[in-house]
């Protein structure tokens, strides 16, 4: 029997992380109901390193997503160094960051290019876009790779970072190879640049606008960047990271192995745009320039902003990385790591993932894990994500339902999520 | 001669994503690319056929639903070649270092009560349901690994596994040793090399992600006495070698052999 309300599916949507669909059901009506499935099988990574040393706990973290495994590692690190009462030194904690950066970088610029671009440019996939789009692939590999070096330099490698220890680093790159790096990153200023205004030319889809309420963490320092110990909502509220869960409610919903995720009874929205929202006046430099410039276009209200967004911080955390590493520079030489004594304790880190918001909470007894909580910026995302591929189904829903499949992918894609992450999840 | 493109597929099951951003993010791809067709590969292609006939099939991630027991069933009726990615596919992955412990523990610790209309399973190397042809090891794998066995399979020939240990290549490159010098538990003895010994380079003890070396010559019992020497328990020895091998049939005998089956 042949009917109207044939569920418009999409089984994988593609060029994302991980394995998800989407699937929306019509109605005479209009949409009557969106869902978001995810698939992916689950993981269970609080469970299986419960009990577990804590070092190799930390080992295996990062292996719950490799777009940010960087973000993972340092993360969960800092979660365990809190739990054990130790504070890393300075310059530690600048190199640190220069690798939390490198993820950064890789992560925006594979997004924008890779997974999002290929949409406005009339393509299935970037492996198509080679002959005519030659510049802007050069220019998605050159940033990829410089992220990617940052990485295998002060992480070990691009993906799955060793190097990386209670109380410092493995081992430390030496002074030349951290200058050679500053002269890459200004080599590659001119191209975020040129990415940022590439993506400012892009159409932001007014079917979504509405009102969104960002949380991102509070920088240290007032300076925009990536770790903070409290976070900020763009209500106005601020509340100490270690508070999360009075605030932020976790829940399990049956078409998905990620649970989803509301901020006082709300769904919210975390990620680089979110980070703009409640921390733009800790910008400087180039990307507080082009802030200002595009104040419009960088508007809270609409999701495919983040695109633009994450262009911006290609810009700013280039800067922001040069100046890491003369803070570290300016103390060379430097220990890469000091001695460290396992005790018992309870430490929360919340940290700024290229995808928002993460929360790590590690309870540490005799040496190894005794509780476990991981949320992951697409975790938090889920429920958002959800209402905003319903308002775009909602204006469509009379349309071809291939192109409400390509819309809504598209909106899904704005968010970058990274599924894999969103799998696994927390302890209730 | 015009030789007929090779048509490729790359599938995911329950993964970090990781071998496939490896490989979608070299250089050298675009090199090969003129030589094959790719028929399926979501994270990078939205035009993807999933169900669609190929040379070669590269899975990644291991087998965590009862959706992907059926998947990986079509992948291979539907591929000549059945290559596993990385350290899910070949060996499980981390995610079944909690393979001891039962999956309504696991599932009640993370989801609570909540319930998913999805069929969830304990994590299995893909080799546990269908024939897999050749492994590309690693978590994630090295560049390198992808050229050699792309480069291979591309022109009719095949990688041929390694049958040494990360240990030789880190005595080669003249590394300090971390197990002897600094008296910690390194696993480069039991690990497959191809990595250059990166970790070791940077001082940090091998965690094994590449897996145990196969042709049964992974002397877990070797490095467990040692590691007893150290002053490790057996259960530490297991857990440890456990994160990448916990589906190793011979590795718990190995290690209770060195205990001689008595309470350490």
């Amino acid at each position: 029997m042949k009917n109207v309300y044939l569920p418009i599916t999409v089984d994988h949507i593609a060029r994302v992380e991980g394995k998800g669909g989407v699937e929306i059901v019509i109605g005479e009506d209009g949409v009557r109901e969106v869902r978001l499935n995810i698939i992916e099988g689950p993981r269970f990574f609080e469970a299986i390193t419960l009990g577990k040393k804590l070092d190799e706990a930390l080992a295996v973290y990062p292996r719950i997503c490799s777009f940010c495994s960087a973000a993972h590692k340092l993360t969960a690190v800092e979660a365990a160094e809190k739990a054990i009462n130790f504070e890393p030194r300075e310059e530690i904690q600048a190199l640190r960051e220069v690798l939390y950066i490198g993820d950064m970088i890789e992560s925006h610029a594979l997004h924008l290019y890779l997974l999002v671009l290929p949409d406005y440019l009339g393509y299935s996939s970037p492996l198509h876009m080679i002959d005519e789009y030659k510049k802007e692939i050069g220019i998605a590999l050159d940033l990829k790779n410089l992220g990617s070096w940052m990485m295998e330099v002060l992480g070990s490698r691009a993906i799955h970072q060793e190097n990386v220890v209670l109380g410092g680093f493995g081992k430390l790159p030496s002074r030349e190879t951290l200058e050679r790096m500053k002269e890459r990153l200004k080599e590659a200023l001119p191209k975020a640049e040129y990415t940022f205004e590439l993506f400012a030319k892009l159409e932001q889809y007014g079917e979504v606008e509405g009102p969104i309420t960002h949380l991102a963490v509070k920088p240290r320092g007032d300076v925009y960047g990536i770790y903070g110990d409290y976070i900020k909502a763009s209500d106005g509220n601020e509340f100490p990271s270690g508070e999360y869960k009075e605030h932020i409610r976790e829940f399990v919903v049956e078409h998905s192995f990620a649970k989803h995720s509301h901020y006082h009874g709300k769904p919210f929205m975390v990620g680089a745009l979110s980070r703009l929202v409640n921390n733009a006046e800790t910008l400087y430099g180039r990307a507080r320039e082009l802030y200002e410039g595009h104040r419009e276009l960088l508007r809270p209200t609409n999701p495919f902003a983040n695109n633009l967004a994450q262009a911006l911080e290609l810009v700013y955390f280039i800067e922001r990385a040069i100046d890491l590493i003369d803070e570290a520079l300016a103390k060379w030489p430097i220990r890469s790591r000091d001695p460290v004594e396992i005790k018992d304790g309870f430490g929360v880190s919340t940290t700024e993932a290229p995808r928002g918001i993460l929360v790590y909470a590690l309870e540490v007894k005799d040496g190894k894990v005794a509780y476990a909580d991981i949320i992951t910026p697409t975790a938090f995302n889920l429920a958002m994500m959800e209402e905003h591929v319903r308002m775009m189904a909602e204006k469509h829903y009379n349309d071809d339902p291939e192109r409400i499949k390509f819309l809504t992918e598209m909106v899904v894609r704005a968010y970058d999520p990274c599924i894999s992450c969103s799998v696994h999840v927390a302890k209730l | 001669m015009e030789k007929k493109k090779v048509r490729i597929g790359f599938y995911a099951l329950t993964s970090c994503y990781g071998c496939q951003l490896q490989l979608a993010v070299m250089d050298e791809l675009l090199k090969l690319l003129p030589r094959a067709e790719i028929v399926c590969w979501y994270m990078l292609d939205r035009d993807s056929v999933e169900d669609e006939p190929v040379d070669i099939a590269f899975i990644e991630g291991s087998v965590s639903t009862e959706e992907e027991v059926e998947l990986v069933k079509k992948i291979r009726e539907n591929a000549k070649i059945v290559v596993a990615v990385g350290s899910c596919a070949v060996q499980g992955g981390v995610q079944s270092w909690g393979k001891d412990k039962p999956l309504e523990e696991l599932w009640k610790t993370v989801y609570g009560d909540g319930k998913v209309k999805f069929q969830p399973k304990m994590a299995e190397p893909v080799s546990k349901y269908i024939k897999v042809d050749y492994n590309i090891y690693g978590c994630p794998p090295e560049k390198k690994d992808f050229l050699y066995a792309l480069g291979t399979l591309l022109i009719d020939s095949w990688p041929e596994d390694i049958d040494y240990p990360v240990c030789l290549e880190c005595r080669l490159k003249g590394n300090p040793c971390v197990l002897l010098e600094r008296g910690e538990p390194c696993l480069g003895p039991i690990t497959r090399a191809g990595c250059d010994a990166r970790c070791p380079g940077f001082g940090i003890a091998c965690i094994g992600c590449r897996g145990a070396i196969g042709y049964d010559v992974a002397w877990f019992d070797s490095l467990a006495r040692v590691f007893k020497e150290k002053g490790l328990t057996k259960e530490e020895i297991l857990e440890r070698m456990k994160i990448f091998n916990a589906h190793n049939p011979k590795l718990e005998e190995m290690v209770e052999k060195i205990f001689g089956g008595k309470s350490q």
